[in-house]
């Protein structure tokens, strides 16, 4: 195989995050097939741990610590005397303008030879932009969230903006390609996210746990208190089952709280942050995605290639291409805490019903299989590498 | 058949009827979600209408042990929802009705939300929002369930027929038994009639901006339901037939002046759903298609049910109205980018059409186009320092091919700069880029059809393969750009540090039109000021045509006053200073700039030839000659035969006071003018001015407006100047087809000049015009171009008279004489007088071009007529009016 020149772009190449995690597994992968691969982040986190094995370089843009803000206008702020915002806005510029440069040069060592860049989020793109014009480096934008979801941040103008031109923009599903392509683009594609990890575990043994699972920072736009909240309302149809949540975060006491009140301590469980995954999965029987938003859940991919059933919110776009309604697990409406319960009672207690969904969630996850992933990735090197133009 | 009930037991508050046929799947979550309601006071009857799958059992499962709930299984499948829904009304006692539909489910509190809104308003029903699963989006929100409206009724808010929804409603049962209103059995789309009776018989309803109705919508699925399944042509007529019944409902109920209300929505809901599939629909299916919907449109609606519709649907539904088939097939391909049977696009009076074949008058008003189709695709870009290259393929769709030109053009959006393509022929188009400014410049296609000019901003869809090049010089780096609207562009951008502060300065102030805030208030004091200085009794302000022109009789008298009274200092003001040259020592001012006004105010003598008075209250020691721009033919000011209104007067009478000296050509239009303008000042009866040069032929003048136009000597030269008609927007077009059959019949040694109004001189390009037409429209002076013509065809214009003083010959080409009489209406018979041959025909005048014999024939005529109009010019016009003026 060809050997490739592979950078991928990220805001931060470590700490916990959906980005950092994706963007490992491929970059780890890539190594192993001995591509030359290397990381550019803009910022650090300080202290924290990275997915990245020592073998792949990091180069951080910003290297003084500086995060950049959101653009302002100059002549507007300047003629409100808020000199402040502007002396902001000025190093704004500045450290753009330098930082764009550097990266520049971090490129120029690969001298002609071909560099694909993977640009994962979509705030990096601004550093890389220059480098559009140079023959020898073709740019892939990545967008890791649902177009509406973006839509709420200033992300949706800046694909507008940046992602015009790259030689492919990625999508994570169909309805969200469809979207772009809506809206003109003609460079849009669609790649999974591919799962870490893919082994099935017997249905009859996944039942025998008894166990509602949920993974995710425990914030509010995650919707473990609807989650809860449904399964207060089965928990006494369905005894000896329990629901373990993982993860860490700020709402982690107002979800205890609501255990406490609803008098569940015995049933539910806020598991904290788990460093086995794959493990954690496959002692459950039932993965609950409960988001109001979301782009492509790992975590539902992550469930079903452990042979979970799935019920989630249909809070993206792609929910759909991942959980089947009524085929392999069920979609709910967002902040629908009755039929969420319904759903799963309907499921946890129908064994049979259980096991056939178990069986086809993990079928369905063949698509997010590692190696397939992969090898859809290098077609598109190879659809958009060389040098044509 | 059914679970025994207490009959002694008082009926519940609510009965909810659900309706079930192979729902296997989601039956127990239908029930579940009534199971789970809020309310408590109700009953719910399942009724079966004879499933195939297991919808029965479950349904027989979930009732068992559930006293609130019942189970009807019907003997045979009815085959649609009537007869199941009329079954659970029977099979019921609650004192209010709803329904649902086994494969959907209500909200929680749907029951309760529903009865508590009857209850409050008394409304014989009340609707609540459905959300539809696949996509969220609430059914009719923003126009219908986006606020409470209490007992409204259907007279007063017909936008609630796009709701043709029964299971979103919660009804009296009072209100269904008085009225007998059930469910028409054996037809589909029985919601369309039971819905639409229950509006027009309801004395009121109520809406409530609240979820209830989760209706679920599977995409991709295998079987369609019944109101999917658009392709079987038995679906748009038992669609048709619900339509039918409603529509007979609305004549015997006395609600006929409603039908346009349905119609309406007839229109914009049910027949879009079938004109959207159409180009999928086989053969058989589209005849019938055809067939029903024009039998059904002529049975409940005329062609203005249309009108007001958005243009794709009138446009469409107008050619089904009307039967035309084909029409119709080929405004679908049109829109699609499809070749049609015939071209269907045209263009008459600058607006466009779509042609029907069909027998009738008024179809034009129905089939007008603003939306034109335009196929464009661009590959093989290529940049280089010194142009932007590319093949192109660009087709206006749908129009006889040969109308239309395609050039490309790129615009620098922040200043404005222009840069067209060299080379358009064979697909290749070629911009050059060699004296570029920083900028985007954006990449248009100019289409030039039947006289319309078309802008089509390239979009990046249009670019088949879209490369990232970019290109350095010193200077300036040139790239392919697309920006965030999915614009196309070449980026020109500085290079240097210096240059790109020094862009950034510049398109800023380029972004803001207004004038600077120190001009804005500084303007009115300076004005003010400006008012009270004293005036110079040796300034002379000349303007010509409001400052379009260098031109006319201003002209001549300043070119005379240059020499003889080279003491006076001269100003002309012109919109646009710089455009113009003007020979000799003059001040050029822009019209209304403050300096312009510091001129007007301090300026002895105005000289202009059509009005300047309002710009400024002229000073007791100014002095305004007025030199018109014209021997009259139509009548003017107070002679016209519809008399002006009275601000039009008022504004005349501020022209008219101001004026000194007015410059007359000759004692008929003497006579004309005092009468007109109600003038009683000073009249010079010199002579035209501007004919001075008329009169004197100079050589110099001669050989420069030959060189101008590049005119070999031996050419035989016609002038062609057709006026403008404001009442009729062909006129235009009527005219470039004259030139077309101009430039094609003419002979070979014969070049004409055209001189065009310059509101229709900005619409032709050179680039239209044959290479034996040259576009003299915007050439400052046409008494120059009068000198090398050695004929002139016009119609109504002044043109006659000052021509008709080098008795060279004319035609008068009037083919709308009796349409120009009746609305101008002219001061002596025109044809009568005429100075040469009138025509009414293009072809009439080619005749006459051709045959400078024939034209001998009206030498007469033209003798005496330049004799009656031009007997006092004799060439030293503008000498009299200076001796009179400037003493």
């Amino acid at each position: 195989m060809q050997k490739r020149n592979v950078v991928f772009v990220l805001n931060e190449y470590n700490g916990h995050g959906g980005a950092q995690r994706v963007a490992s597994i491929l970059a780890e992968d890539f190594v192993r097939d001995g591509h030359n691969v290397a990381v550019l982040s803009i910022n650090e986190q300080k202290d924290a741990p990275s997915y990245f094995s020592k073998d792949i370089p990091v180069q951080i843009v910003q290297k003084n610590g500086y995060r950049a803000t959101a653009p302002k206008e100059l002549s507007s702020n300047l003629k409100a005397f808020r000199l402040n915002t502007v002396a902001k806005e000025l190093k704004r510029r500045r450290e753009l303008a330098k930082r764009k440069q550097e990266v520049e040069k971090f490129f120029d060592k690969y001298g002609d030879q071909e560099v694909f860049v993977i640009v994962i989020q979509v705030w990096g793109m601004q550093w890389v932009q220059p480098l559009l014009y140079r023959p020898n480096v073709k740019i892939i934008g990545q967008s890791h969230e649902s177009y509406i979801a973006s839509k709420a941040s200033s992300r949706y103008k800046r694909i507008l903006r940046y992602y015009r031109q790259v030689s492919k923009f990625l999508l994570l599903t169909q309805k969200d390609a469809d979207h772009f392509e809506g809206q003109g683009f003609s460079n849009v594609g669609v790649i999974y996210n591919p799962t870490p990890f893919r082994k099935q575990v017997d249905p009859k043994v996944l039942y025998s746990s008894k166990t509602i699972v949920s993974t995710g920072r425990l914030i509010e736009a995650k919707g473990f208190d609807i989650l809860i909240e449904a399964f207060s309302r089965i928990a006494q149809d369905l005894p000896g089952w329990k629901l373990e949540i993982y993860g860490e975060g700020p709402a982690e006491k107002s979800l205890q709280t609501l255990i406490d009140i609803l008098d569940l301590n015995d049933r539910v469980f806020l598991m904290g942050q788990t460093k086995d995954v794959q493990a954690a999965l496959s002692a459950s029987s039932l993965f609950v995605l409960s988001s109001k938003a979301e782009g492509l859940p790992m975590s539902l991919i992550e469930a079903q290639s452990c042979g979970l059933p799935c019920i989630s919110t249909d809070c993206a776009p792609g929910i759909r291409e991942i959980v089947g309604d009524y085929k392999n697990g069920y979609v709910t409406p967002v902040d629908d805490i009755q039929l969420l319960s319904r759903q799963m009672k309907r499921l946890l207690t129908n064994p049979e019903l259980f096991y056939e969904f178990s069986q086809r969630s993990y079928e369905s996850s063949a698509r997010f299989d590692k190696e397939y992933i992969k090898s859809q990735w290098y077609d598109l090197f190879e659809e958009i590498g060389g040098n044509e133009k | 058949m059914t679970n025994s009930m207490n009959i002694n037991q008082k009926p519940p508050k609510l009965s909810v009827v659900v309706i079930a046929y192979n729902n296997e799947l989601y039956i127990e979550e239908a029930l579940e979600s009534l199971h789970e309601q809020t309310f408590e006071d109700m009953e719910v009857c399942v009724v079966n209408d004879f499933s195939t799958d297991a919808t029965g059992e479950l349904i027989d499962k979930f009732v068992a042990d559930k006293p609130k709930f019942k189970a009807v299984h019907l003997k045979e499948n009815s085959g649609g929802c009537s007869t199941p829904r009329n079954t659970g009304i029977a099979h019921t006692t609650g004192e209010y009705v709803m329904f649902l539909d086994g494969d959907d489910w209500y909200t929680i509190d749907a029951c309760e939300k529903m009865v508590a809104a009857i209850e409050r308003t008394g409304s014989d029903f009340v609707g609540g929002q459905v959300i539809r699963t696949n996509n969220y989006e609430i059914w009719y929100q923003r126009q219908i369930y986006n606020m409470e409206r209490t007992n409204i009724n259907i007279r007063e808010f017909s936008m609630m027929l796009f709701d043709s929804l029964s299971v979103n409603k919660i009804y009296k049962r009072s209100f269904l038994d008085q009225n007998q209103l059930r469910f028409p059995e054996g037809i589909h789309y029985e919601d369309i009639v039971f819905t639409g009776k229950a509006y027009f018989l309801a004395d009121s309803f109520s809406i409530i901006p609240e979820p209830v109705y989760y209706w679920r919508v599977v995409e991709n699925a295998d079987v369609k339901s019944i109101t999917n399944r658009r392709f079987e042509f038995d679906n748009f007529k038992n669609r048709i037939v619900a339509h039918r019944l409603f529509d007979a409902f609305l004549r015997e109920h006395g609600d006929i002046l409603y039908q346009a209300n349905k119609n309406n929505k007839f229109l914009r809901h049910d027949l879009k759903l079938y004109t959207n599939d159409y180009l999928e629909f086989d053969e058989d299916y589209k005849n019938k298609f055809h067939e029903l919907i024009y039998e059904y449109m002529h049975e409940v609606m005329d062609a203005y049910a249309f009108i007001r519709l958005p243009e794709k649907e009138r446009i469409m539904y107008y050619l089904l109205y009307i039967g035309d088939k084909q029409g119709f097939q080929d405004f679908l391909s049109y829109k699609e980018h499809l070749p049609t049977s015939i071209p269907r696009v045209y263009s008459k009076g600058g607006s466009y059409y779509f042609k029907t074949t069909a027998e009738g008058r008024n179809h034009e008003k129905f089939l007008k186009m603003e939306n034109l189709e335009f196929s464009v695709s661009i590959d093989s870009l290529e940049l280089t320092q010194d142009a932007l290259t590319f093949d192109w393929n660009a087709t206006m769709e749908s129009i006889t091919n040969s109308e239309a030109y395609y050039s490309w053009m790129l615009k620098n959006r922040q200043t404005g700069a222009v840069i067209y393509s060299r080379q358009t022929s064979g697909g290749k188009a070629l911009l050059p880029l060699n004296h570029v400014v920083p900028g985007n410049y954006y990449l248009f296609l100019n289409v030039s059809h039947q006289g319309n000019l078309h802008r089509y901003l390239v979009k990046k869809p249009v670019i088949a393969h879209l490369p990232n090049l970019r290109v350095k010089d010193s200077t300036y780096s040139r790239q392919l750009f697309i920006n965030n609207k999915n614009s196309f562009a070449v980026k020109v951008a500085p290079l240097k540090k210096k240059d790109q502060a020094a862009w950034m300065l510049n398109k800023r102030k380029a972004a803001s039109k207004e004038p600077g805030i120190l001009e804005k208030v500084f303007s009115p004091y300076a004005k003010n000021f400006f008012k009270k200085l004293s005036v110079k009794p040796n300034w002379v302000l000349f303007e010509s045509h409001m400052g379009k022109q260098y031109s006319d009789s201003p002209k001549y008298i300043y070119e005379e006053m240059r020499k003889s009274h080279p003491q006076y200092k001269f100003i002309w003001s012109f919109e646009n200073p710089d455009a113009v040259e003007v020979p000799g020592n003059v001040v050029k001012v822009k019209r209304r700039s403050l300096k312009h006004y510091y001129y007007l105010v301090r300026s002895k003598f105005w000289v202009d030839n059509q009005g300047i008075a309002h710009l400024t209250r002229k000073k007791k020691d100014q002095v305004y000659v007025q030199t018109w721009h014209g021997t009259p033919l139509k009548r003017m000011g107070y002679d016209q035969k519809k008399l002006p209104s009275d601000e039009e007067l008022a504004k005349l009478r501020v022209q008219t006071n101001a004026w000194d000296y007015f410059v007359s050509p000759n004692p008929y239009s003497t006579e004309i003018f005092k009468r007109a303008f109600r003038y009683g000042g000073e009249i010079i009866e010199s002579g035209y001015p501007r004919n001075d040069i008329v009169i004197q032929k100079p050589q110099d003048v001669i050989q420069k407006v030959k060189n101008h136009f590049r005119l070999s000597p031996e050419k035989k030269v016609v002038l062609f100047a057709p006026t403008f008609r404001d009442w009729d927007p062909n006129s235009f077009q009527k005219t470039l087809r004259d030139i077309q059959t101009l430039s094609q019949s003419v002979s070979e040694d014969t070049v004409v000049l055209l001189r065009l109004h310059y509101l229709l001189s900005e619409r032709i390009g050179s680039k239209d015009l044959p290479s034996n037409i040259k576009n003299a429209s915007t050439y400052q002076d046409i008494q120059e171009l009068y000198l090398i013509a050695d004929s002139l065809v016009t119609d109504y214009s002044s043109v006659m008279f000052d021509y008709a003083l080098l008795e060279r010959p004319i035609i008068l080409y009037t083919y709308d004489l009796e349409e120009y009489l009746s609305r101008r209406g002219t001061y002596f018979d025109l044809v009568e007088k005429a100075p040469g041959p009138v025509c009414r025909s293009i072809e009439e005048v080619i005749a006459f071009i051709n045959d400078p014999q024939k034209l001998q024939a009206f030498d007469p005529a033209l003798h005496s007529f330049a004799e009656e109009f031009g007997s006092i010019e004799d060439g030293h016009a503008a000498q009299k009016v200076i001796e009179r003026v400037f003493k």
